[in-house]
């Protein structure tokens, strides 16, 4: 819905809308959204940097196992492949270390940010 | 051949609602063939008629030739428009329609054939002398067959799908090292968007410009062409912005490349719509590919020519469409076409879902808007990412490029991430204002993903104000005063 709020005098028209607890703003030719638990800029952050476990960046279907449990991996080595809207995204293991368990199965549909796979670090090894 | 009463439309989003608009306007019903992902969808409510041919997963539903073709039959229609993707250049599906009794709104199962199949197609090219990028378009799809293949042509190689489209089943493999695994996801790729794992091998011309003619063969076999489209702005090779014509033509490479599409349309005795793909790398041209239907980008042309295709196309299956050489002039203006992925382009594209909330199109001349979804409707992992098409057309392309900016800035989509801001982005780049972009500009500019811009002081006042607005469901002149604030202000 259009909305119009005054601030410091000054009256901004926006269009607006809440789903969920997300709200929607449009705003001066850009388009944002924010959690309004958190008040945070909502990211719907998953697949996070040099982490050991592998989270569904997306939400999608298990098309390939690459590795098992035990095996030893290199950072950056792809560990397992997803399809969502018809493209291919293979998922890589940010971190050097062992597999050490499997979370989901080929033909898996899976939601965004689910744990997929956990590593151990070769540190921890 | 009387007039068709009853079409069906083995297809979905966007272009389900184009087809369905089409048929409106010449009186013709429809019936919407589809999953069940997408009871509810803003085609499912267009249409005259629904039948639902089975589950989300498009093995099951849309490339299930017997399911689409069942599903027609049991609703009384007289044809299928097959639109684009899914089982559109399947020569098995055209085929099996014809067969039925039903009439296929395309060119033939053997054009299909002929050009379709793009292993096919470059053998008939080379008979015609046409150019062609060196490759290997052979039947052993051993994938250390194709490893040797690869190296023999010398890296970097692009790995295709012989079916395919969309850049669904396409990769480019740029050392031996990931030959095995790019060759084989590109298998596994076109075995689920076509229903074929065969793909072929091409040289990667680095510097080239992706360049289309629209095809089109009348009623009675005569072939001629509606200007080119350009096309090079392609990311994960996937067009995102197209435009005709091309601003990299002189008038004699584009008279040229205007002959070499249509001699080889006519040499699969091509009916209907069809779009000739070259490459165009140092003033020379080469063919890549054809594509036996109607294009994503065929509004541009639209625009600029000043026909609709899609009535031509049924106008041209029920056997009454025939040039009029009076009607063909030359082009017009200048037209733009964004695809609006529901993506977010924040985080490399990856694929955004969900409930989609306001959806609105900016109004006003030489815009047009072609979607498939609304508020309320469901993005889904199962399909393209595809939601929209953004078309504006002015008098020449600094115009139009000014004009697709606002039209995009104006452009309102709530519940999904979309690619709008990359959109905008690219408008804006120097190398595209100026025509010079190839088919490498994104991976060259726009190698990472955007970064999110920092939310202002004002977005977040503007946000704390909108949120307190809406819980009290008031609209307007809201005061300062809220518990939000400290949130946004810790952002």
């Amino acid at each position: 819905m259009e909305v119009s709020v005054k601030i410091k005098g000054v009256e901004h028209k926006v269009q607006a809308e809440l789903i969920g607890t997300e709200l929607w703003v449009h705003h001066a030719g850009r388009t944002f959204n924010v959690d309004t638990q958190s008040g945070r800029k909502s990211r719907k952050k998953a697949a996070g940097g040099k982490s050991n476990q592998i989270l569904a960046p997306m939400p999608g279907k298990i098309t390939k196992l690459l590795l098992n449990p035990e095996t030893v991996v290199q950072a950056g080595q792809a560990v397992l492949v997803m399809e969502a809207m018809k493209m291919e995204y293979t998922l890589k293991s940010d971190i050097e270390g062992v597999i050490e368990s499997i979370h989901c199965e080929v033909g898996d549909q899976v939601t965004l940010g689910k744990v997929l796979v956990k590593l151990k670090a070769k540190a921890d090894t | 051949m009387s007039q068709f009463k009853k079409i069906a439309i083995a297809n979905r989003g966007e272009v389900a609602v184009r087809i369905i608009k089409a048929c409106e306007e010449m009186g013709i019903e429809t019936v919407l063939l589809h999953s069940e992902a997408d009871i509810g969808s803003r085609a499912y409510r267009m249409a005259t008629k629904t039948i639902c041919i089975g589950p989300a997963p498009t093995a099951e539903s849309y490339l299930n030739i017997e399911a689409n073709i069942n599903g027609a039959l049991a609703m009384g229609a007289e044809a299928i428009h097959p639109g684009f993707g899914f089982l559109s250049e399947n020569a098995d599906f055209a085929e099996a329609v014809e067969k039925s009794g039903l009439k296929f709104i395309g060119p033939s199962a053997e054009a299909i054939r002929a050009l379709g199949d793009k292993v096919h197609c470059k053998a008939l090219a080379k008979q015609a002398g046409l150019p062609l990028v060196p490759g290997y378009e052979g039947e052993n799809q051993d994938v250390a067959h194709l490893v040797k293949e690869a190296e023999r042509i010398g890296y970097p190689v692009i790995v295709k799908a012989a079916a395919g489209g969309g850049g669904r089943g396409m990769k480019l493999i740029k050392s031996s090292a990931e030959a095995v695994e790019l060759i084989e996801s590109a298998q596994r790729e076109a075995q689920s968007a076509f229903g074929s794992p065969k793909v072929f091998l091409e040289k990667y011309l680095d510097r080239a410009k992706h360049i289309e003619f629209q095809v089109f063969g009348d009623s009675t076999g005569h072939v001629i062409h509606f200007f080119d489209r350009e096309c090079s702005v392609q990311r994960r090779h996937q067009k995102i912005i197209e435009e005709a014509t091309s601003p990299s033509l002189t008038d004699e490479l584009r008279r040229k490349m205007g002959e070499a599409a249509c001699a080889i349309a006519k040499l699969g005795k091509y009916k209907n719509a069809g779009t000739v793909e070259f490459l165009l790398q140092d003033g020379e041209f080469y063919l890549l590919e054809v594509n036996t239907r109607l294009q994503v980008e065929h509004p541009v042309t639209e625009e600029v020519m000043g026909v609709d295709l899609v009535k031509m196309q049924i106008l041209t299956a029920q056997g009454d469409f025939v040039h009029d050489p009076k009607q063909i002039r030359a082009p017009r203006g200048h037209s733009i076409e964004c695809r609006i992925y529901a993506e977010n382009p924040y985080m490399g594209g990856v694929p955004s879902t969900g409930l989609l909330g306001k959806v609105s199109w900016p109004e006003g001349p030489g815009r047009r808007y072609e979607y498939g979804f609304e508020k309320g409707d469901t993005i889904t992992p199962f399909y393209d990412p595809m939601i929209a098409k953004v078309i504006v057309w002015d008098e020449n392309r600094p115009r139009a490029i000014q004009k697709m900016i606002r039209v995009l800035r104006d452009s309102v989509v709530f519940g999904v991430h979309t690619n709008i801001p990359y959109l905008i982005e690219i408008l804006s780049h120097a190398e595209f204002v100026n025509g010079k972009m190839t088919t490498r500009f994104i991976e060259t500019y726009f190698a990472d993903a955007l970064k999110a811009p920092e939310m202002g002081e004002l977005e977040k006042e503007i946000s704390a104000q909108v949120l307190k607005a809406l819980r009290q469901n008031e609209s307007s002149d809201v005061l300062v005063s809220s518990p939000w604030m400290t949130y946004w202000r810790g952002v």
